[in-house]
């Protein structure tokens, strides 16, 4: 079948860089990096040609409430870079803690990289070395410093959320 | 305005979209030049921006179908499609075939309107006006259709989680077919228009010509993307909804100009028209929905679908609750103000309309702004209008 | 509303002023982040269908000329400066017809974080038309609707 082949494809490109390759759904395989090996499965992808980077999606991971008497854990952030090649889609993860929010660039190899990387840097607080813009994609200029919506801390100017009960 | 070589900063603010020339444009879109080369562009976007993505986590599921079909007026029922999709991915459901073949049915007809819209707003920018009228007059045949099936003109709300809510019955379908005949006959004429008519062609042919490698490499996507070749179209590669079942037929081009950008969206409203037709001779028998629980179950989900303008994806996270975790939104609007900006950068300035016209740029799906910059220190406004003459002229 | 006694003179000027602005009230529109759902309906008045120019509402580019501004959207942070500005810049008398639910209270967009939600927050409206969004035709009626308070401005206040 056209997609299992697709998927041994990326399967082998991607096994000997990353720590984790696993077919989550018929047509998604989620692969681990690290800060340090993000770049290098970027390049392997390219290079063979297999896809195109879809989107960058950021995910806010609090650490959970801690136990009575115990430290509470540290919060950390995940990066998901989607590439889709027909209908498979491979996402490479990346994941950093609050304390050093730090990831490099893929623009050097994917250039249409950077509108999705402004907005990581926006709205999650991420800094990403090296990319070649970071002025403001969807916030405006006047917003306040330090203040990122997309994280799960920030709930709006003292505007309540709606609540809807039953709809 | 003359035409000559500036060492100054010039601020071109340039309005795109649907729009009147009495209508104001929000947005932020910055082009470097030095000389009549382009050497950096940019974008602000985010005067529509409006904090959805957030604002679904307070919501429900049921909640955000109508809060996610809102994030386009044009594109409201693929934002919803995509979302629904996903959510039943989630859930581990597959809606009935009557009710994916009607989705597919909307889709397609949305397709149709938004396409024709476009026709409309880009004759009109290169001052057909009389095509503006006739293509937005035409549309209202098909307002009328979806309409009929919905009850609203815009925003149809037709799908629920886990199917739909209107079902199409015997005189809907006569209405339909009746409707696509007009539209077909129409088509005939504005394809004439843009393949023959010397004005239109003299404005379209060889502008903004991107060719199949670069527009490949620079991720284009949508009726973009394949008017220059690329062959990526998520109903083919992906087929999602009814698109199994009743595949669609992938329309290129090879010119990769303003003109093939034109020609390849007609000829996807033949293909759509067509497959309508073919839907509607061969309904599947079965009920509208599938029950979904109200808390869906923890996981991740990937939702593509083929939006008028593009690749449009949604990446769904969800705890176990009744809420979304994240919800995330990718639209093809903003794949193509990459493609664009990085396309500009060494080519002439006097390209730049026509190209950012060509792409069909969806300014609420990510507000669209255009700012163009000379790198200096005077400032002077441009409008849409400058800038467009500006093109013509140096082309003469 | 309390009457005001004018002279003769001022009353006939401005029964013209009034008959002037009736017969042709120059529009102008403004999207304050809005989906262009509430936009394209817009549009749509001035097709064929609808053609709302024959009842001589024209709609135009500049602020300064203009009688009455069409708004839409539930404004955002950056499009509520502008929206100020444009505001401003329209010469007196002025009216403000604000198209669509997001311009009531947010619509399916309230309690985000970008929005303000409310135009009468920004600028006082005169007329609002709800719908998501409303139909050509209650756009032209929200437009008569004006036009009517235009009319008899004590009985409409």
């Amino acid at each position: 079948m056209e997609m299992e082949k697709i998927i041994d494809r990326v399967d082998d490109l991607l096994k000997p860089v990353c720590s984790q390759v696993t077919q989550v759904a018929s047509f998604r395989i989620d692969a681990e990096v690290t800060v340090e090996t993000l770049l290098d499965a970027v390049k392997i992808l390219t290079d063979a040609r297999w896809g195109y980077l879809t989107a960058i999606t950021g995910l806010d991971k609090p650490a959970p409430a801690p136990a009575e008497g115990e430290q509470p854990g540290e919060n950390h952030m995940e990066v998901l870079y989607h590439f889709c090649e027909g209908p498979v889609v491979a996402t490479l993860r990346v994941t950093i803690p609050y304390s050093h929010a730090v990831i490099p660039s893929i623009c050097g190899i994917v250039p249409m990289a950077t509108l999705y990387e402004r907005e990581l840097i926006e709205m999650f607080g991420i800094t990403v070395e090296g990319t070649p813009n970071t002025d403001k994609l969807l916030l405006p200029d006047d917003w306040p410093v330090g203040v990122f919506p997309m994280r799960k801390e920030f709930t709006g100017f003292a505007i309540k959320p709606v609540e809807g009960e039953g709809e | 305005m003359t035409v000559e070589a500036h060492t100054k900063t010039e601020k071109f603010i340039v309005p795109i979209g649907p729009q009147h020339p009495a209508l104001k444009e929000p947005g932020h879109f910055e082009f470097s030049v030095e000389g009549e080369i382009v050497t950096g562009a940019s974008i602000r976007l985010g005067f529509v921006h409006r904090g959805i993505e957030k604002g679904t986590e307070v919501r429900n599921w049921t909640q955000n179908i109508y809060i996610l079909e809102r994030v386009c007026g044009i594109c409201s029922h693929v934002h919803a499609t995509a979302y629904v999709l996903g959510v039943e991915q989630l859930a581990g459901v597959t809606a009935p075939p009557r009710a994916q073949a009607i989705r597919t049915i909307v889709g397609e007809l949305e397709r149709i309107h938004s396409h024709m819209l476009w026709l409309g707003v880009a004759a009109h920018e290169g001052g057909f006006d009389t095509l503006f009228m006739y293509s937005w007059r035409d549309r209202e045949t098909v307002m009328d259709m979806l309409e009929a099936i919905s009850g609203n003109r815009v925003h149809y709300s037709v799908n629920l989680l886990g199917g739909v809510k209107y079902d199409i019955d015997q005189k809907l379908t006569d209405q339909f077919l009746k409707g696509l005949e007009f539209l077909e006959e129409r088509l005939t004429h504005y394809m004439k228009v843009v393949t023959t008519d010397e004005t239109f062609v003299g404005r379209t042919k060889d502008i903004g010509k991107m060719p199949k490698d670069e527009a490949y490499m620079l991720g284009s996507i949508g009726p973009t993307g394949r008017a220059s070749g690329v062959e990526r179209d998520i109903r083919v590669d992906s087929p999602y909804a009814a698109y199994g079942e009743f595949p669609i037929k992938m329309v290129t081009d090879q010119a990769g100009d303003l003109q093939a950008r034109f020609i390849v969206r007609i000829k996807e409203l033949y293909e759509s028209i067509r497959e309508i037709r073919e839907i509607l001779g061969h309904m599947p028998e079965s009920e509208l929905t599938v029950k979904v629980p109200r808390r869906i179950p923890a996981g991740e989900a990937f939702s593509r679908v083929e939006a008028p303008r593009g690749e449009l994806v949604y990446f769904l996270k969800s705890n176990g609750t009744d809420t979304p975790e994240r919800i995330k939104i990718r639209t093809p609007s903003l794949c193509n103000w990459s493609s664009i900006i990085n396309y500009a950068v060494g080519h002439k300035l006097a390209d730049m309309p026509m190209l950012l016209a060509g792409i069909d740029p969806c300014f609420s799906c990510n507000d669209r702004s255009v700012t163009i910059t000379k790198g200096g220190v005077h400032q002077t406004n441009w409008t849409w209008e400058q800038l467009r003459q500006y093109g013509i002229e140096y082309y003469r | 509303m309390e009457q005001q006694l004018d002279s003769v003179w001022t009353q006939t000027l401005d029964k013209i002023k009034t008959w002037a602005r009736i017969n042709s009230p120059w529009a102008i529109h403004f999207n304050s982040g809005s989906c262009n759902g509430c936009d394209i309906e817009i549009l749509a008045t001035l097709t064929p269908r609808y053609d709302v120019e024959r009842f001589g509402i024209k709609l135009q580019g500049s602020p300064r000329h203009a009688d009455v501004l069409i708004c839409t959207g539930p404004v955002t942070r950056q499009a509520r400066d502008r929206l100020l500005r444009i505001y401003e810049q329209m010469p007196d008398p002025k009216f403000v017809i604000a198209v669509g639910s997001c311009g009531l209270s947010g619509g399916a967009f309230h309690g985000c974080y970008n929005i303000t939600g409310n135009i009468n927050e920004v600028i006082p409206v005169d007329v609002y038309v709800p719908g998501c969004p409303p139909r050509p035709e209650a756009i032209i009626f929200g437009v008569a609707q004006l036009l009517e308070k235009l009319k008899n401005p004590a009985a409409a206040a």
